[in-house]
């Protein structure tokens, strides 16, 4: 068994723990991340990738809304390269009540969200699918951010620094000794094999799974699981967000994400963090209310569906039903001072938009307890940029994939452009997404897996789901040896099989036709299994 | 009545079945076109709300259809395409070559009234040179003939006196080049009882959209609909010769424009052996077809199969007795309007030519019948087979009673 020391050790390759990473990074401290399966494999890929600027929670819950104004300021500035600055708008439609409008305006005037009313004309010449019977219209700075390239561009900073990241490692055990954490244990999920990690500190950022981390380290905790489901629309409907003004609820906001638009959300209590099924009722209900504010909803197009978990946490045990009045601000728990544990901490609850503060504050309590004076660098410090057009401008490529690489190779550009020099061709044609992109995001060693390649490029992103990229990227991937043909069938079988779960739930219209399509190519004329072996 | 889905709504439908891209005459011949399924619903998605993209490549597209007629979502991807070209117009500018190519009707008037000049001139090797050396329209490629004696000199009945009434559209063509298509076509009305008369009529724009000359076509969609909409709602029929014209009249106007009007004028427009066709149909032709022994192929051009009416010239010249004629069940003719007569897109011409020029039937046959004007031009340039319009054929048969 492989043993190896670290001064601290993060569990959960989610945005709060790669958030973690990064901050101990810059503060050069010896940190290493543990993360089950992929980066992003929890709430973190599973969220409407809203960058808040207060605005939801201006009414409800102050603390929230400066937090998230605040961070909202500082992350444009430091991860630039995963946030579209796209604005955004608050509407009051027909029955929403009327004094929530100046309770609002009055809070983010309070607070100092920068908010200015827009003449309904200019609203409607500026998102044509908004409701026409709208009464009131705010601009907000609200943004948009692409979860899935800012957790890859943080971790590789913090790699860059110095951090080690364990994919596919799930803790399977915390030992203590004298009250005091003295090392994990970790298993690889490919191999089976077993690590020991020795370390003074463990950072628990495990989101919903917290608590089982928690019961690892024989420590009580409660956390609701707040599952909420968001789906896909076919095509990027609006040009900034679009929200409701009225206290939050459920299916109130649509966020325009590169070239489709993710509409959500609701909230159910769920039993295990595990869950992210998907239910047809919920999925219909939230196309009713979403009618509010876009009255043509129910005839465009969704690409899928999908849910993730809010980590809400509870201090007593006794739980509240409906999950919502439960404070979204950041719990940081210091379990030496709460349950006599030395060397565990807790960071949980949150949003995506203040992983950073979140960050901040878990290092200064982690820096507290192992005697070192360093301050927070990463409001100021930036994660590299992903623009890259004059690197790539004279590549032969189209427009549009070229556009997109423009605005994505970012640090990869250089052999981006070297494996575009020996293959430009385009694997997936629904999000232009060329063989170059996917070798670079190959990693080192680990299984081909086409998940972890979507999440890193797009692939498969797009209407067809995968229908025909999938199939044409494990080919390639076998005919250039970046995996055996046994790899790529089992790559390939869990991947369509994942991609067709989203799009079962919400399949009516053309996305049923789409998915009937699927079904048939693979299942019907190419005698794929289903129900396949799975290896993770 | 062709399905004629908006614009906006029908995009989104594409499952991305390829089929559009497997059927389309320029992807089969060349890498470098992004293809209909790339260049139509896939990139409107991907530029939604993020702005314009212009992709050069668009330039090949040659709004042949074949796309709209594969797709089995019913998209008219070749609008697509179209707006598409607009937008490579305006980016990057048109090529004098290109506008002087995209006014047919300009170049038509001007060619006819020199028409002896002219034609000679487009004999003469130094002047194909230096036309090859401005224009970038090759040496080789051959040019239809224009005649001095055009059929808008010729023919100016503007009203109907009989009870079918049919408002003829003659197109750029049958007026400049073959007036005796146009000729032929009143003849067989005649024949039938039917007395054609000739509204005010423009370029129907197919030449100005395929430039990218958007706004330049849709002015002269206008003026068309308008025109002709005015004999409509006096009871006329509107019938066409020219393949491409009736096409555009049928699809592309209510896909461009978007409006009502565009939509009524459509749904009362036919191509002539259609026409023809209705009439047999309904016990109204004149049957006296004397027999032809002749032995034709039949060519059609994509803008015929576009249409969706199976194949009137063949159901017509079928009527004639003892008159073979086969299909050639050809792809497309590569001429594709003004595509063949540009130099960068002569080699795909030539190389789309090969379906055509290889046929059986063709080699079989005494001449080719064909709708077309610019599918006529390419079996001139590429085979020594006479090409004849099916209206022609029937005025003969007609005529030798
Ligand atoms: C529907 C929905 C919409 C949302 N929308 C927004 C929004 O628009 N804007 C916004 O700012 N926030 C939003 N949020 C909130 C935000 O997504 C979450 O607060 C945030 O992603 C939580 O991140 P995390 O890193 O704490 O948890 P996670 O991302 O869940 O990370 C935890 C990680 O721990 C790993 N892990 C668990 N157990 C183990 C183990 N034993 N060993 C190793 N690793 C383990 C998991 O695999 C997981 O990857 C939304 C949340 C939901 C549910
Ligand atoms: S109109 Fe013809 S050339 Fe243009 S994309 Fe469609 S099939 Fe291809
Ligand atoms: S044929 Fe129609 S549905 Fe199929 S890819 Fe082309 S546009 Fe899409």
């Amino acid at each position: 068994m492989e043993i190896f020391e670290t001064e601290v050790a993060v569990i959960g390759g989610g945005m709060t723990g790669v958030g973690v990473l990064r901050d101990l990074a810059l503060r050069g401290v010896n940190a290493v991340l543990i993360e089950q399966f992929d980066l992003g494999h929890g709430t973190s890929t599973r969220n409407h990738g809203l960058l808040h600027s207060g605005g939801r929670y201006a009414v409800k819950d102050k603390e929230a809304a400066v937090e998230s104004y605040q961070e909202n300021l500082i992350l444009k500035k430091t991860v630039p390269g995963s946030i579209e600055e796209t604005g955004g708008l608050f509407v009051k439609v027909p029955d929403d009540p009327d004094d929530y409008v100046e309770k609002w305006v009055n809070a983010c005037n309070t607070i100092g969200i920068p908010i200015e009313e827009v003449p309904l004309q200019i609203a409607f010449a500026e998102e044509p699918y908004l409701n026409r019977k709208a009464e009131v219209v705010y601009r907000i700075p609200d943004g948009a951010v692409d979860p899935f390239t800012m957790l890859v561009d943080v971790t590789a900073d913090a790699v860059e620094k110095g951090a080690r990241v364990l994919t596919y490692h799930e803790v399977t055990h915390i030992e203590t000794t004298n009250a005091q954490v003295s090392y994990i244990t970790v298993k690889d999920r490919y191999t089976g094999e077993e690590k020991q990690i020795h370390t003074k500190l463990v950072v628990n950022a495990a989101g919903p799974w917290s608590a089982n981390i928690a019961k690892l380290a024989n420590v009580p905790m409660k956390i609701i699981n707040n599952k909420g489901m968001l789906t896909v629309l076919n095509n990027r409907i609006n040009k900034q967000v679009i929200n409701r003004l009225r206290m939050p609820g459920d299916a109130d906001i649509f966020v325009p994400a590169h070239n489709v638009t993710i509409f959500g959300t609701t909230g159910i209590n769920v039993e295990h963090p595990d869950d992210t099924s998907l239910q047809r009722e919920e999925f219909e209900h939230m196309i009713m209310k979403g009618k509010d504010l876009i009255p043509t909803l129910p005839q465009i197009r969704m690409i899928r569906a999908f849910s993730g978990s809010r980590p809400l946490f509870q201090e007593t045990e006794s739980s509240d039903a409906s999950g919502r009045n439960v404070t979204r601000g950041m719990a940081l728990l210091d379990h030496e001072q709460r349950d006599g544990l030395k060397g565990f901490i807790t960071i949980t609850s949150g949003k995506l938009t203040t992983f950073r503060y979140m960050a901040e504050k878990t290092v200064d309590l982690v820096c507290e307890k192992l005697g070192i004076t360093s301050n927070c660098q990463t409001a100021e410090v930036a994660v590299p940029h992903r623009e890259a057009k004059q690197a790539l401008e004279n590549i032969n490529l189209t427009p549009v994939a070229k556009k997109k690489l423009f605005s994505w190779a970012g640090v990869n550009a250089s052999s981006i452009k070297a494996n575009l020099l020996k293959d430009n061709s385009i694997v997936c044609e629904c999000e232009s997404v060329t063989w170059a992109e996917i070798e670079s995001a190959l990693p080192e060693k680990g299984q081909f897996n086409l998940g972890d390649i979507r999440r890193r490029t797009r692939l498969g992103m797009g209407p067809c789901q995968g229908t025909f990229c999938y199939r044409r990227a494990a080919a390639m991937a076998v005919e250039k040896g970046v995996a055996t043909s046994d790899e790529a069938e089992i790559a390939l079988q869990n991947g369509v099989e994942k991609r067709s779960k989203g799009m079962r739930v919400i399949a009516t219209g053309s996305a049923n036709k789409q998915l009937e399509l699927m079904d048939g190519i693979n299942y019907v004329s190419l005698g794929m299994k289903k129900g396949g072996e799975t290896y993770v | 009545m062709l399905y004629q889905p908006s614009l906006e709504a029908s995009y989104d439908q594409c499952l991305k079945c390829h089929a559009c891209t497997v059927n389309c005459p320029i992807s089969s011949v060349s890498t470098e076109f992004g293809g209909p399924k790339q260049l139509g619903p896939e990139l409107q998605r991907m530029t939604q709300n993020q702005g314009i993209l212009d992709d050069a490549s668009i330039e090949l597209c040659t709004l042949c259809g074949t796309c709209d007629r594969t797709c089995p979502e019913n998209i008219h991807v070749s609008s697509l395409t179209a707006y598409l070209k607009e937008t490579h117009a305006e980016e990057v500018g048109t090529k004098f070559r290109d506008i002087v190519l995209s006014k047919a009707e300009w170049v038509g008037k001007l060619a006819s009234t020199f028409a002896p000049v002219t034609n000679a001139t487009m004999k003469l090797k130094p002047a194909r040179k230096v036309m090859e050396w401005i224009m970038e329209i090759p040496a080789e490629r051959n040019f239809p003939e224009y005649r001095f004696n055009n059929f808008k000199r010729k023919y100016k009945i503007k009203e109907s006196t009989t009870e079918r009434k049919v408002a003829y559209f003659a197109g750029c063509y049958a007026t400049y080049n073959a007036p005796d298509v146009a000729d032929s076509f009143v003849k067989v009305m005649e024949y039938n009882g039917i007395e054609v008369a000739v509204p005010k009529q423009n370029c129907c724009g197919v030449p100005m959209f395929a430039n990218g000359q958007m706004k330049a076509g849709k002015k002269n969609a206008q003026s068309n609909i308008d025109s002709f909409l005015s004999y409509v709602d006096q009871g006329y029929d509107v019938v066409m010769t020219c393949s491409s014209c009736t096409l555009a009249m049928k699809k592309e106007y209510p896909g461009y424009m978007q409006t009502e009007e565009a939509q009524r004028l459509a749904e009362n427009v036919y191509d002539a052996d259609e026409y023809l066709r209705i009439l047999y149909e309904k016990g109204e032709l004149n049957d006296s077809l004397s027999a032809l022994n002749d032995k034709a192929a039949y060519y059609a051009p994509c803008h015929m199969k576009g249409q969706g009416i199976g194949n009137p010239a063949m159901d017509m010249l079928e009527l004639i007795p003892g008159y073979q004629i086969e299909d050639m069940a050809a792809g497309c003719c590569g001429q594709c309007g003004t595509f063949g007569f540009k130099k960068e897109k002569y080699s795909y011409s030539m190389a789309l030519g090969d379906t055509m020029v290889d046929s059986k039937s063709m080699a079989e046959s005494d001449y080719v019948v064909t709708e077309c004007g610019m599918c006529k031009n390419q079996f001139d340039q590429l085979t020594d087979k006479e090409v004849r319009h099916p209206i022609q054929v029937l005025r003969q048969s007609y005529e030798l009673n």
